[in-house]
Formats: structure tokens, sequence, C-alpha cells
């Protein structure tokens, strides 16, 4: 009974990403539509406006539900994973795919030295993992089994989509702010002073901006999927032994190495674990003692 | 008042056949599963058994005073590549994952082969392998759980005696996986 019941939740998980992405998208379109409308108001030519806005809103959904993944790669930097370098990564990746019936993702890796990893995608066929070098070079097999079969979970019930959505549709002010200010800060010796005067006005007002998006962002995404994930992750490895484990390691690690300056704030509710070091009511994850907690449990 | 009731009766059967064509197809998804997983475990049998001739020619140079252990390998190769059906299948992998791992252990004794790129490279290919049959498997029985679920349970054991959908079995786990396993110190 437990496993039929199980099963039902598992598929209604399933629903609600779907619908919830959906409403998502429904709302987005029309909050972009009726800026247009404002504005076009404000400048006496609201239809121009509204047709431009519906344009906008349509191939702005278009690109964040095709290229979310792209998006969400390029915004930490991530590069493909090559096969004969990274054996037991694919091999474990593999092995999950197997025992959870899932497409072959395709595997990512990011230069950093923390443990974390995240997944993306707007669906299985079409989905994403990646893990930082940090994870690959400090996690055990076992433990890498773990953090990669949540990963896997969070693929298999369409968690990717809505918060790879949310993350990059909502977050997607957040994302240009932080790679426009990045790129100011290593262009600071820049001769041309009237055009980066103006690029230094965007970037402050997109920098009052960003801080208010991710907290959109992190508002929508619930914690709650973690502790799915981790059950789904124990289903797969038939053991909570390796996910602990790795979750113990993430705690003194992550502490010790803060390496996140090349990870949009956006993306933070992707990854396994928060790669930023926020106090516990900002923080998009469960509090890891907890999770540990629960999978001790089970 | 008989147009009504018509129409009663109509969306009834219309309801009806909703729920008969759900059924039906969620056996027919549930089977698929099953049966895609089997092909999973054969799949990576068949990986096993490839990889077995370039292991023995990786090896042969070295071991030249346990020959015995060899021909095991390639006996046990051959009793899994002839196997018939899938529990044969099955029984013949787990044979020759046991014999492999005496010539592992062998191996140890030779620091040369140990030292060996070509074979470092066959070992951790084939311990993916025995991850990944291990994995399949695993599968095979979440599956035909799914599928016995349904089938023994109200209403899905009346939609399968209309169907003549029979019970699936599960892969038993042999002696040998049923022991504790080795301590690895790595």
């Amino acid at each position: 009974m437990a496993e039929i019941k199980e099963r039902i939740s598992f598929h209604d998980q399933i629903q609600r990403n779907k619908l919830k992405s959906f409403f998502l998208i429904i709302v987005i379109i029309a909050v972009i539509i009726a800026l247009a409308f404002v504005i076009g108001k404000i400048y006496g030519d609201p239809f121009t406006f509204l047709i431009f806005g519906i344009i906008i809103a349509m191939i702005y959904v278009m690109i964040g539900y095709y290229a979310s993944d792209k998006i969400a790669l390029a915004s930490v930097n991530a590069k493909p994973a090559d096969k004969r370098i990274y054996r037991q990564y694919y091999n474990i990746v593999e092995g999950l795919t197997i025992a959870s019936g899932l497409p072959m993702p395709k595997l990512y890796i990011m230069e950093n030295k923390q443990i974390n990893a995240f997944a993306s995608g707007r669906n299985p066929r079409n989905s994403i993992v990646c893990v930082t070098t940090g994870a690959l070079e400090k996690l055990s097999k076992q433990e890498l089994e773990g953090v990669l079969g949540h990963e896997l979970s969070h693929i298999s019930n369409y968690d990717i989509r809505f918060m790879t959505l949310v993350a990059v549709l909502v977050g997607m002010i957040a994302i240009i702010s932080e790679i426009f200010l990045r790129s100011l800060w290593f262009k600071n010796n820049d001769r041309d002073n009237k055009g980066s005067a103006i690029f230094m006005l965007i970037g402050i007002i997109l920098a009052i901006l960003a801080p208010i998006f991710v907290q959109l962002v992190q508002l929508a995404i619930s914690r709650k999927r973690e502790y799915a994930a981790d059950a789904s992750s124990v289903k797969f490895t038939r053991s909570p032994t390796g996910l602990i484990d790795a979750l113990k390691k993430i705690k003194s690690d992550n502490i010790n190495s803060s390496d996140s300056k090349k990870i949009s704030k956006t993306m933070a509710p992707l990854f396994i674990s928060n790669p930023f070091k926020n106090s516990d009511i900002t923080s998009t994850h469960p509090n890891i003692d907890k999770r540990i907690d629960i999978l001790k449990r089970m | 008042m008989i147009g009504t009731i018509t129409w009663i009766i109509l969306a009834i059967i219309v309801v009806l056949i909703f729920i008969i064509i759900s059924y039906f197809n969620r056996f027919a998804v549930l089977q698929n599963r099953i049966e895609n997983s089997t092909s999973q475990i054969d799949v990576q049998l068949k990986k096993r058994a490839d990889l077995v001739p370039n292991l023995v020619e990786a090896v042969k140079g070295y071991v030249k005073h346990e020959k015995s252990v060899i021909t095991e390998v390639t006996n046990a190769r051959k009793a899994l590549v002839s196997a018939g059906n899938l529990q044969k299948k099955i029984k013949a992998g787990d044979e020759l994952q046991n014999v492999l791992g005496r010539l592992f252990a062998i191996a140890e004794n030779y620091p040369n082969l140990k030292a060996n790129e070509n074979f470092i490279q066959l070992q951790n290919e084939l311990s993916a392998i025995e991850d990944k049959v291990a994995y399949a498997r695993q599968y095979y029985n979440d599956s035909v759980l799914d599928y016995d679920n349904l089938f023994s349970t109200f209403p899905g054991n009346m939609f399968a005696a209309i169907f003549g959908k029979k019970q699936q079995e599960y892969l038993k786990i042999s002696e040998t996986e049923r022991q504790v396993p080795k301590v690895r110190f790595d």
C-alpha cells in the first residue's frame, strides 16, 4: 500500500511541477505585456507598445523554456564533462539512470573547490547534471552516488523544469546584472569615460534590482523539494549512507572554502547545498543537520 | 424523460470506456518497463562478456603459473554467451563475475600487472558493469513490484483478469550477493 501511495504522490509531484511551470509562464507573459502597456500609455502609444510587449514576452518565454538549461550552465561557467577523463562520473550516472529508468542526462562540470551539484533542463529527455570539480575530488564513489541520485530525482519529478524556469525567467535580471557587474570589474581601465559612465548607471540600477529578483526566486522554490529528492536518492541507491556522508562532508567543507564568486545568486536554489553562506531565514536550502537526521531514520 | 436516461447511460458507458482504456494502458506501460529492464540487464551482461577476451589478453602474459583461473574465466564467458533465457544468463553472469573476482584477487600478487594501464582500465570498466548489472536488476524488481501492485489490488486485479494478465516474477538474489560485502581498502 505504501508503495502505491508513494507512486501516486510521485505522480502528483510531477503534475504539480508542470502546472506551476505553466502558471509561471502565464504570469511572466502577463507582467511583460502589462509593463509594455503602461510604458506605452506614458508615451501616448499604448497599442504599438502592447504588440511589442506581446512579441517580447513570447520570445522571452520561448528562450527561457527551451534554453533554460543552457542559460543556467552559462551563468555558472560550466563545461561539458569529457567522457574519457571523468569515467567514474559517467559510470555512476549511467548506473543511476538504469536504476531509475531515466534517459541519460548530459554531464557537465564547473571549476569550483566547493562540493556541489545541480540538475537542470525542461524534461528528463532534455536534462543536464553538473557537479563541481571539488565534488569529484573530495567525494568517494558512494558519496558521489548519493549526490547524483539526489540530482536525478530532481530530474525525474520535473523539479528541474519549474526550478530552472523560475531561476531563469525571474532571475534573468539578476543574472544579467551579475554578469554585467562582473565584466565592469574587469574593464576598469577602459578609456571611453562617457560610455562607461552610462554603463555604470545601468549597472547600479541593475545592482539595486537584482537582490529583489533573487528574493523572489527563493520565495518561489520550496525547500521541501530537497527532502523529497533526498528520499528518492535513497530509493535509487538503496542506501542512505552515501548521501549522509556526502552531506556531512559538504557541511564541514563548504564552511572553509568560499569559491562562489562565479555563481549567480539566482542559481542557488538549484544546487544540492547552498553555495552562499546565508543566514537561515534567507537560505534556499533546509538545514543540513535536519536532512542528515531524516536520512538516518530511513 | 427517456432522453435524460439515455444520456446518463451514455455518459456512464463513456466513463467506463475511459477507465478500461486507462487501465489497459497502465498495464501496457508497466509491462514495457519490465521488458525494458530485462533488455538493460542483457545489455550489461553482454558488455561484460565482450570485455573478457581483452582482459584475458592483458593478463595472459603476466600470470603464467595460474592458467587454470584463465581457463575458468574463458569457460564462464562461453557459458554466458550461450545461455538461453534471462534467468540462465543472469546465473552465468554471476558465475563469470565470481571467477573474475578470483582473477582480480590473484592479480594482486603481480605488481607489474597491477600497474598495467590497460589492466587497470579493464578492471574499472568491469567493476562499473557490476554496479550497472545490480542497478538493472534493482530496476527490474522495482518494475515488477509496480506491476504486481497494480495486478493484485482492486480494481486492477479485476482488469488483470479481463485482459488475461499474469503475475510477474521477481529476480532472485544469488547466494554470493547475499553475503556480507567485502571490505575494500581504498
